[in-house]
């Protein structure tokens, strides 16, 4: 047995105390009634060996008592042998996490974080079985549990640091949610199918920040059995400030020489709050923490952002023609997140051509009204041709326009030409004035067949959309039933179409009445429309309703000539790739060699920041890849909020750290502390002292009655 | 002048054991079972005066009294003398008796107050029977109760009641009751103080002689226990004082030796005062009979009755 507070084992001593008090107090207990004391001097007591201890028994309890006492103040415990685990002895299945996203490349972060799985790897013991992770906005597995346990047991760790010395932190964003999710998983998934009997452990080892994102956790049901085991790195410099474009939606109506709105995001812990936020030359070298203001291009502006806060700063458009991309914040200690891009969108230019008799400004006719609805807007600018349907028709009219509008009946030759561009792509929209023979026959040299019926129809009172196609791309806007209401179209006439004349036909919308009202027809490789209906009030009100403009833009869209393109992306987004620039690779920023894309499919290489080209294509398409926003959010998160999602937190063992005296002192305040023995020892005390207490309360009421006996 | 059971007359007799005589519950029948079977009869008394018993004749001198001249002698002879008689006159009697706390320790079965209440009750017992006027003043601290001496019917019931009544005093105080004695009593008689003289004695003599002074004859009967003339206790214990309650620790092996010696000088101091004064002093051991202590009080009273009429016939020869 041994004893934590060993100097408490001195009260022992104090048994000394009832000894003296019973060899003394047996020599004055008996009293004795005098009738004077007058010639009586007091004895000195006598403590000679004659006496021999009376009330041996509560001589024994009292004793008794203040040994125990002594004993459990002693804090007594039982030394085992040292067992730290009960589940030391089954071998545990450990997944290593190491966070490879942008935040870790702040100084000395990534360092640290490889030492920590370094000794992390170096406690395993040889039957535990180990993978290893990095995530960012993936998890990936560098040392799978296979490649683990193949490996002899003397050289795992050596492999798996190798393994671990080809990874460097990238530019992606912290989805600590997904990883742990995906660790959770790996670590259920056995060789067997069976769960391991041993502990199962997720050792991570990130710098935790702020920004890390834990949505995933949210709806996931945490595994039983398996701990997390939080190791944390920390940046040399807490000070970390972060710039990113407030990037506008496809929609934006703001100009594209507008001032580019920047948020500059500084963390909770950071030291300085005053940076500088400027254009900066493409290519300048990210790293300059300095506060150097000879790279900015232009006048940098003053940029104060208290820790823990974000301000949005309006950086205006470098004048003079110069090509600004980038964006810079100096003043900072971290320069990872520094650096911003920003491809401004251009607006596109887009040509329809009108073939139609009717006068520009004439309120009555669908020119009007077809001009009104393509109104320039910062982003895309419509250029609308009108020519007769007499005139002939210029080449490069007809190659710009993406779209060729035939509201009159043209020749036969006009047509065959216009077919020729149906058939090389061009989308031709027909709407015919009038249901007459004329444009029966217009439309039959366009679909490349005889004259196709056209009779004007008149409907008592008005018809209306009866059967919508939504799942048409035309309409697919209209889809949500908000916005599904068509009946509110009066059509007051319409051309009366025979649906069997134009075979292969998809009748996108009809009348009440049956007829065909919109109808596509593919025609090679581009396709004709023939709207039964014009929108001017003669016809119908539907120039005059809110639906107008939309289709219109739907139909544009259609022909490919305003396909809106995204120019702002973080990493690790896919990109969209339009289908019609026919694009054959994707060239980032500092690579020597394009890589290929296939067009209409999405480019998911953007694996740092900075501006992307596609090429190969009709046009040079740019776009800029910037960092997670998140990722600037460095201050630390706390553990306890993944404990709030439901994720057990263990707490790692630093025993080695610990001396082995002090080591020793720890185990026993362990051993102590579980074995708990004081209690019984005071617990025997107390119950001697019961004992104790009745004894002597009997031995003095039996001396009492003797007393009494004796002066009677 | 300690009692002694040697003397012929009383070794004859049947002596009661004080703790058999004890066990009576009554007072007054423990004092006639002692008083029984004793002379009982007239003392001399001390008072000379128109009696009708002659006693002699003695030359006139001047300033006797002339009520006294014998006529008829001056006629036959024509000298004066004077016609002497002994008065027979009742004896006046008073029992003083302590009360105090330390007269209630007892180690042979009953306490020193209870000897002492019983050889006073005795005593006026016994005088009460011969027809002498018999009083008591019961005392502890101070004086307690006092009846005059009388002779009259009822009287001695009324001293046994004081005597039974139980002592409520605390301590002793030798003093109070001689001087309140001395005051109260005109005519010669006789005290008899009964104590334990477990008190200092300081200004015991002065009480005595301005007693003695007054013509009183004194009486002294020391009660002691057995006990503590040798303090008969063996083992050690914390001694309590009856009176004051102050406890000491004795060891009585230890203390024995000191405490006989202090015990012995004091009864060797008291004695001595009596002995000064010409008081009788008789102690009294309450181991011992109590017809011894009646016996002494008598033979002390006739030595004295003859000391006195040697004394006088001396004188009167002169």
């Amino acid at each position: 047995m041994s004893f934590l507070t060993p100097f408490f084992l001195l009260g022992g001593l104090a048994v000394a105390g009832p000894i003296i008090y019973h060899l003394v107090r047996r020599t004055t207990r008996e009293r004795m009634m005098f009738s004077s004391l007058m010639f009586l001097l007091p004895s000195p007591p006598r403590l000679s060996k004659r006496h021999r201890f009376e009330h041996l028994l509560l001589l024994i309890l009292r004793c008794l008592a203040l040994a125990l006492l002594a004993f459990g103040f002693a804090r007594p415990f039982l030394r085992q042998s040292p067992i730290d685990d009960p589940t030391a002895a089954q071998p545990k299945r450990l997944v290593v996490m190491i966070d490879t996203s942008a935040s870790m490349r702040r100084d000395g972060v990534w360092a640290a974080a490889r030492v920590k799985v370094e000794e992390t790897l170096r406690r395993a013991g040889p039957a535990d079985q180990v993978s290893l992770f990095r995530f960012d906005k993936q998890a990936a597995a560098i040392v799978a549990f296979e490649d683990w346990n193949r490996t002899a047991p003397a050289d795992r760790v050596a492999f798996a640091l190798g393994r671990l010395g080809a990874v460097s932190p990238g530019w992606a964003g912290t989805h600590l949610g997904n990883a742990l999710v995906t660790a959770a998983e790996a670590l259920g998934e056995s060789d067997d199918g069976k769960s391991a009997p041993g502990a199962r452990q997720i050792v991570l080892v990130s710098d935790l920040q702020a920004g890390s994102r834990l949505d995933a956790l949210q709806a996931y049901e945490w595994p039983k059995g398996v701990e997390l085991i939080v190791e944390t790195v920390k940046a040399r410099s807490p000070t970390n400030a972060g710039v990113q474009i407030v990037a506008d939606g496809p929609d934006s109506s703001r100009a594209t020489d507008a001032p580019v709105r920047v948020r500059v995001t500084n963390a909770a812990d950071s030291k300085r709050e005053q940076f500088k936020l400027g254009w900066t030359r493409l290519g300048n070298p990210q790293g300059a923490g300095v506060d150097s203001s000879a790279d900015f291009a232009g006048t940098p502006i003053e940029a104060y952002v208290p820790p823990g806060q974000s301000r949005v700063f309006s950086l205006p458009m470098p004048k003079g023609g110069t090509k600004a991309e980038q964006i810079s914040l100096r003043g900072d200690d971290e320069a990872f997140d520094n650096t911003a891009y920003f491809i401004p969108p251009a607006q596109q230019r887009a040509t329809i051509l009108w073939i139609g008799q009717d006068v520009a400004e004439d309120t009555k006719q669908p020119l009007f009204f077809l001009r009104r609805a393509l109104a320039e807007t910062p982003r895309v600018a419509v250029q609308v041709i009108a020519v007769a349907p007499s005139a002939p028709l210029l080449p490069a009219d007809v190659i710009a326009a993406c779209a060729i509008f035939v509201a009159d009946a043209v020749s036969t030759e006009t047509a065959t030409a216009l077919r020729q561009q149906a058939l090389a792509g061009k989308t031709i929209v027909v709407v015919p004035r009038q249901g007459n023979i004329a444009h029966g026959a217009m439309l039959g040299a366009l679909l490349g067949r005889e004259a196709v019926r056209i009779d004007e129809a008149k409907p008592s009172g008005y018809a209306m959309f009866s059967e919508i196609d939504f799942q048409h791309p035309l309409f697919a806007p209209f889809a949500d039933p908000r916005y599904s209401d068509f009946t509110k179209i009066h059509f007051w006439k319409y051309r009366r179409i025979d649906a069997n004349a134009l075979p292969g036909a998809r009748i996108v919308a009809k009348f009440d009445s049956g007829d065909p009202a919109l109808a596509e027809i593919p025609v090679g490789k581009g396709r004709i429309y023939v709207l039964a209906s014009g929108w001017q009030p003669e016809d119908s009100q539907l120039a005059v309703s809110s639906k107008f403009v939309p289709l219109v833009w739907s139909l544009l869209e259609q022909t490919g000539g305003v396909a809106s393109f995204a120019t702002q992306f973080s990493v690790g987004d896919p990109v969209p790739i339009p289908t019609e620039l026919a694009a054959t690779g994707v060239r980032p920023p500092g690579a020597p060699a394009d890589l290929p894309v296939t067009a209409g499919a999405a480019f998911g290489q953007t694996m740092q920041p900075g501006v992307y080209e596609v090429v190969g294509g009709t046009r040079v398409l740019r776009f800029a890849v910037n960092l997670d926003a998140n990722e600037s959010r460095t201050s630390p998160l706390g553990v306890d909020e993944l404990e709030q999602l439901g994720v057990p937190i263990a707490r790692a063992k630093t025993e080695t750290q610990i001396p082995s005296d002090k080591k020793t002192v720890l185990q026993g305040l362990e051993a102590e502390s579980r074995q708990k023995l004081w209690r019984w020892f005071i617990a025997a005390t107390l119950a001697v002292l019961l004992v104790e207490s009745a004894l002597a309360g009997w031995t003095a009421r039996r001396s009492t009655l003797q007393s009494k006996e004796a002066v009677s | 002048m300690s009692a002694s059971t040697s003397t012929p007359a009383l070794a004859s007799a049947k002596l009661i054991d004080p703790q058999a005589l004890m066990t009576i519950r009554s007072l007054e029948l423990r004092a006639r079972a002692v008083v029984e079977g004793f002379w009982s009869g007239m003392h001399r008394s001390p008072y000379h005066g128109f009696s009708v018993e002659f006693t002699e004749y003695r030359q006139y001198t001047p300033g006797d009294d002339p009520r006294y001249l014998d006529w008829r002698v001056f006629a036959r002879s024509d000298r004066y003398f004077i016609k002497k008689y002994e008065d027979e006159t009742n004896l006046r009697v008073h029992l003083l008796a302590d009360r105090s706390r330390s007269m209630d320790y007892g180690s042979i079965g009953f306490t020193k107050g209870t000897y002492a209440g019983t050889l006073a009750a005795t005593l006026a017992y016994f005088l009460h029977l011969q027809g002498d006027a018999v009083g008591l003043l019961t005392f502890d601290e101070e004086v307690r109760e006092f009846l005059p001496a009388r002779h009259r019917v009822g009287h001695l019931r009324q001293i046994m009641h004081a005597l039974e009544r139980p002592a409520t005093g605390q301590a002793t105080n030798l003093e109070a009751p001689l001087e309140r004695i001395n005051s109260l009593i005109r005519k010669r008689g006789l005290v008899a103080l009964i104590s334990d003289f477990l008190a200092p004695i300081d200004r015991l003599e002065r009480n005595l002689i301005a007693l003695t002074a007054g013509g009183q004859e004194v009486t002294v009967f020391h009660i002691v226990d057995p006990a503590e003339l040798n303090l008969g206790i063996e083992a050690p214990a914390l001694f309590e004082d009856v009176e004051s309650s102050r406890s000491i620790y004795i060891d009585p092996v230890l203390a024995r030796a000191d405490y006989m010696k202090r015990f012995a000088a004091h009864g060797e101091a008291l004695r001595a005062i009596c002995r000064k004064l010409g008081v009788s002093y008789l102690q009294l051991s309450t181991a011992q009979p109590l017809e011894i202590a009646l016996f002494e009080f008598l033979q002390q009273r006739m030595r004295r009755g003859r000391l006195f009429r040697r004394a006088r016939s001396s004188g009167g020869s002169s």
